[in-house]
């Protein structure tokens, strides 16, 4: 059986890429399986999807806490300890990694297994589609090819998924061209050979009574939610060209998360730990005062901590 | 300490104004309703220093009593049977908030068939919300229940809130002689209300009830509920001294009547406890060596008390006044559940329903119950369910089912 | 002529948070525009009875986003939950137990589909009981939370999951249910609908409703780019087009006295339609004219009869 597990953000489309993974694995002959974790996630919050497949029945369910090859759709969850990506990952598993820096990069600051794989997915879409979140195709079609699938039954299984979802076609068309790019821009992968972790009986933790100041889901830390960085969210982020700025406040008025704050000269300063980059304030700025550049892995925004 | 004749429903209403409660939010339901009638007189009149409201349906009821006791205010409030169902996804709300207020319940069977009287599916289904229950005998116990709820709910090793029970008709609208403890020593036993994790005030702020993701956190705060909830068989036994202590009358977990040299026991709970009393005298007279087992306290399940009182009998017979359908008697589940490592186990278990909707338990009903418990003692085979339904009332029913069916015709 | 009198400028709109950040809410959501905007008002020392929808996840453990205090309810009754807890803290102030000056205001943050159906049993109980207390629906026509299905709030034609659409039906076919009509009719002092878009009309309408004792009610358009379907850059942009084709009328009721705020010149409703998603079925592959027609005429009768009467 082969373990795939993705991570993305809320509205990446982590998993419409399992389903893919799963129809085209089921349309190639094997058994398969997928499922998404579903939280109360809303779009861009970290989420989950498996996918498992093989020749015999499957017996496993749920999450994948030992993934074969782990595909994560925005390498800023690798620095987003609330994403649990690297969870359960061993020597042996196969990464691949939405992301336009190499592997090696990715290294220096993170430990990573030995088979890495990156490639700009965002790039593409955003080349080939014009719109930065649709990736779903995309990674299916990596993840596919990552696992060892043929083209044909990956494309199909990306026009049933997609067709689901109600896409134009158009715009179907256009996400295949993108898959079949992202298909042929990596190889398969030498999968580990099912080595069958050994697992100890679980030490068991004996609850026991607290207090109900600790005991009951109540928040005496009023406003914490500042501890949680969303500044990953971002593909662009706003940047002040400031002899452009006429201090209107504008921006500081419509931003819908709070994190853009004046300054005494009346400029905008952005909270970039937090800002989700919605480009509401680039929009609005009567100025265009306001630009959106492409956010750099790597950059300050998720690193910084 | 006066007795006069009262109602379980204005035992209830007393308990509640002893309590010196601060707010009751209500809603009318037969047979409860006499109870939040008589509180609002009182708030009216001054007699009671609470807020009465009427609220627009139990669900808004129950979430105006939880939110009232985490904003700080003792609660009380009433329903029964409908309004309970009604308000049910508000009940494991409030436990989980951890808010300690007193819900009685008034005990009615659910529709359909709509009807008016007693059974305890309503407040059975209710025993998995997190919430204490107390069920009681006797007007008397409904007023003492009350009072002990609150003590036992607002101490810190708890912090859940409580159902106290009683049955329709039989007991909400029965009267007997209560008497009410004076209102002095009942402040000695009850402590004033001062929870350290509730309150909305503009200097300490604090969200509540939140969301929680993943099982992690979530079974944690289950877990914690539980434990809370056990905690209180031990909280119950302080309370139950220091009850007896200022006011002379002894409630346990669970109550032994007629046990000590019984070789058979009926395990019964609430009101018709005092009809199994009975039949357990009349058989005595007969010469059979029977006795019975009333559970008082059903959350937490008080598992040792059961263990030990029906350790080494020769048969034990559980008689519910509910049915799960396509399973049986509820009780009996968990009274067999809670046998099954007991190496002096009965040697047979036996399990009865009746009493439906206020259906009678006759005296012939009981024989029945202890002839064939006995039975089963000696031949070491349980059995049941046994729905208890007498010849008679089988051909009263075959009569209307007659006339439902237009079989009988007015003479011309 | 209706004049804002506490907020004139932009620049008066208080520099201070109160919802903070690090929410799980989508990256550009008009109902957590509109929330932030009122909390500016309302300050810290509130109590936020929430009823299910997107905004539970405000306060997710261990994080909570408000300053002040918050209360998860249930979908059908967080007005109740409102009514508990000011009824508890008038007994516990009228007792001593609580410093006058410890006291909050409750406020209801709830979404349309539970402030349209499920919970309009407790609205309409709390507001007959006259309950001092504040509620804000952010309605974002839909029932968000669970993936956008249906809401009496869903306008007509609109596509949601659970109102797909096809040439005989495009989309829902029921009207918006006017929630503002109804509340109104309990006479409450206090009624508004406001739209982030406009923060100073908002933030006008909640100064002037603190000066009221009762029901404060607010119905707060929340353009919602997940759910719609646009760029989440575009969500003040839909919020104008709303209020400028006329189909989100500003105005306030106080005592059930109805005044609009703002007098929009009305553009075409298409110049709305046609930015989000959940209309898209109406202009491709062929244009519904007839569905438009109607819509265009909901808001022309709106006009003529609200013009009319405020003549
Ligand atoms: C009694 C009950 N039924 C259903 C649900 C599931 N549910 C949770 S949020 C939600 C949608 C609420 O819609 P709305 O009030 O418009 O808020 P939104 O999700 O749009 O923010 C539903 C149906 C629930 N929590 N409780
Ligand atoms: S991009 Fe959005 S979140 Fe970021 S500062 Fe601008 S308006 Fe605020
Ligand atoms: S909106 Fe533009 S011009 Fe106005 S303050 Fe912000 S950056 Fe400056
Ligand atoms: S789904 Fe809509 S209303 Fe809900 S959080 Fe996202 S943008 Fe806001
Ligand atoms: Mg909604």
């Amino acid at each position: 059986m082969v373990a795939v597990r993705f991570h993305g953000r809320g509205g990446q489309g982590a998993k419409t890429a399992s389903r893919i993974l799963g129809t085209a694995a089921f349309v190639s002959g094997y058994v398969a399986q997928d499922s998404p974790i579903y939280g109360a996630e809303r779009r861009g919050a970290p989420v989950a999807a498996f996918t498992r497949f093989g020749r015999d029945p499957i017996r496993e369910r749920g999450a994948i806490a030992h993934p074969d090859v782990l595909v994560v759709a925005d390498a800023s969850l690798l620095d987003d300890a609330a994403a649990h990506v690297l969870d359960g990952v061993t020597g042996q598993t196969v990464l691949f990694v939405n992301s336009s820096l190499s592997a090696d990069r990715l290294r220096t600051h993170l430990t990573l297994p030995e088979h890495v794989t990156t490639r700009d997915v965002t790039g593409v879409a955003l080349q080939q589609l014009g719109a930065r979140e649709a990736i779903s195709a995309l990674l299916g079609a990596v993840a596919a090819r990552v696992v060892g699938l043929e083209w044909e039954p990956v494309r199909s299984a990306i026009d049933r998924e997609l067709r689901d979802l109600g896409l134009a076609e158009p715009v179907l068309e256009r996400n295949l061209t993108a898959a079949r790019l992202c298909y042929d821009s990596v190889e398969p992968a030498r999968l580990p050979q099912g080595a069958v972790q050994a697992v100890g009986a679980a030490s068991l933790h004996h609850p026991a009574y607290e207090p109900p100041t600790k005991g009951t889901a109540r928040i005496a830390a009023a406003g914490n939610s500042v501890l949680r960085e969303t500044g990953g969210w971002r593909t662009f982020r706003p940047v002040l060209v400031a002899d452009r700025c006429n201090g209107c406040w504008l921006c500081f008025a419509y931003c819908p998360d709070g994190v853009i704050s004046m300054n005494r000269e009346d400029r905008p300063v952005v909270d970039y730990a937090h800002c989700k980059g919605c480009q509401i304030c680039v929009h609005e700025c009567p100025t265009h005062a306001l630009i959106a550049e492409r956010e750099q892995e790597g950059g300050v925004a998720w690193t910084a901590k | 300490m006066d007795s006069q004749m009262m109602t379980g429903n204005l035992a209830a209403a007393w308990g509640a104004r002893l309590a010196d409660v601060d707010y009751i939010p209500a809603f009318p339901i037969t047979p409860q309703t006499e109870i939040v009638e008589t509180l609002a007189t009182w708030c009216e009149r001054g007699e009671l220093a609470a807020r009465f409201v009427s609220m627009d349906s139990e669900h808004s009821m129950m979430t105006a009593a939880g939110a009232a006791e985490v904003t700080g205010a003792r609660v009380f409030t009433a329903t029964s049977s409908q309004g309970l169902l009604h308000a049910f996804e508000v009940l494991y709300s409030i436990s989980g908030w951890r808010a300690p207020l007193v819900l009685v319940n008034v005990s009615r069977a659910l529709a359909a068939p709509i009807t008016l009287e007693s059974d305890h599916n309503d407040v059975l289904a209710a025993r998995d919300a997190g919430f204490l229950q107390i069920h009681a005998e006797t007007c008397q116990e409904v007023l003492d229940s009350i009072l002990m709820a609150y003590r036992i709910a607002e101490d810190e090793r708890v912090m859940l809130p409580v159902i106290v029970n009683l049955d329709g008709f039989t007991l909400s609208f029965t009267r007997e002689p209560v008497t009410v403890p004076d209102p002095d020593s009942v402040r000695r036993f009850l402590p004033p209300f001062r929870p350290f994790h509730l309150g909305f005030t503009a200097s300490s702020p604090h969200a509540l009830g939140v969301a929680v993701i993943g099982g992690t956190t979530y079974a944690y705060f289950r877990h914690q509920v539980h434990l809370a909830s056990r905690n209180a068989l031990e909280v119950h036994r302080e309370t139950a001294e220091s009850f007896h202590a200022l006011f002379g009358r002894r409630y346990d977990l669970v109550e032994g009547y007629r046990l000590d040299d019984a070789e058979d026991v009926l395990v019964m709970t609430n009101a018709g406890a005092s009809t199994g009393k009975a039949a357990v005298d009349a058989a005595r007279a007969r010469g059979k060596r029977v006795g019975l087992l009333r559970l008082r306290v059903i959350r937490p399940w008080p598992a040792d008390a059961i263990r030990q009182a029906l350790r080494g009998r020769r048969a034990v017979a559980v008689l519910d006044q509910n049915l799960a359908p396509g399973q049986g008697g509820i009780l009996y589940q968990e009274v067999a559940a809670c046998l099954y490592h007991e190496t002096a186990r009965p040697r047979a278990l036996c399990s009865f329903v009746g009493g439906l909707g206020g259906q009678q338990l006759s005296d012939g009903a009981f024989q029945a119950v202890f002839e064939q418990t006995a039975e089963a003692g000696i031949s070491g085979t349980g059995r049941g369910p046994v729905l208890l339904y007498s010849a008679e009332e089988h051909r009263e029913m075959t009569q209307l089912q007659m006339v439902a069916a237009g079989s009988v015709r007015r003479e011309m | 002529m209706w004049q804002r009198e506490t907020f004139k400028k932009i620049k008066q709109i208080p520099r201070e948070e109160h919802v903070l950040p690090g929410t799980a809410l989508c990256a550009g959501c008009g109902g957590l525009e509109a929330l932030r905007l009122a909390a500016k008002v309302l300050g810290d020392h509130v109590v936020y009875v929430n009823a299910a929808g997107c905004f539970t996840m405000l306060a997710a453990y261990p994080y909570s986003s408000f300053k002040g205090s918050w209360l998860y309810t249930t979908m059908g009754s967080a007005p109740a939950g409102a009514q508990g807890i000011r009824d508890a803290l008038d007994v516990l102030i009228a007792k001593g137990r609580v410093p006058k000056d410890e006291d909050v205001k409750v406020i209801v943050l709830g979404g349309d589909g539970s402030t349209y159906d499920m919970a309009l049993s407790s609205t309409s109980g709390a507001m007959n009981r006259k309950l001092d207390f504040y509620y804000i629906c952010y309605d974002n026509e839909a029932y968000g939370n669970t993936g956008m299905q249906l809401s009496p709030a869903t306008p007509f034609a609109a596509r949601t999951a659970t109102s797909p659409c096809s040439l005989q039906h495009p989309g829902a076919t029921q009207e918006k249910k006017d929630i503002f009509e109804i509340w109104r009719a309990h006479r409450p002092p206090y009624i508004a609908t406001v739209a982030p878009r406009y923060p100073l009309d908002l933030a006008e309408k909640f100064a002037r409703a603190a000066a009221y004792t009762g029901p404060k009610m607010f119905l707060a358009l929340s353009a919602c780019p997940t759910g719609w379907g646009y760029d989440p850059g575009a969500t003040p942009e839909v919020a104008k087009l709303a209020v400028e084709t006329g189909l989100w009328p500003l105005k306030e009721a106080v005592n059930g006295v109805v005044t609009h705020t703002y007098i929009p010149k009305r553009k075409p409703v298409e110049a709305y339609l046609q930015l989000q998603g959940r209309f898209r079925h109406l202009f491709e592959p062929t244009v519904h004219t007839e569905a438009i027609r109607h819509i265009q005429g909901q808001v022309d009768a709106y006009w003529r009869q609200a013009i009319q009467e405020q003549a």
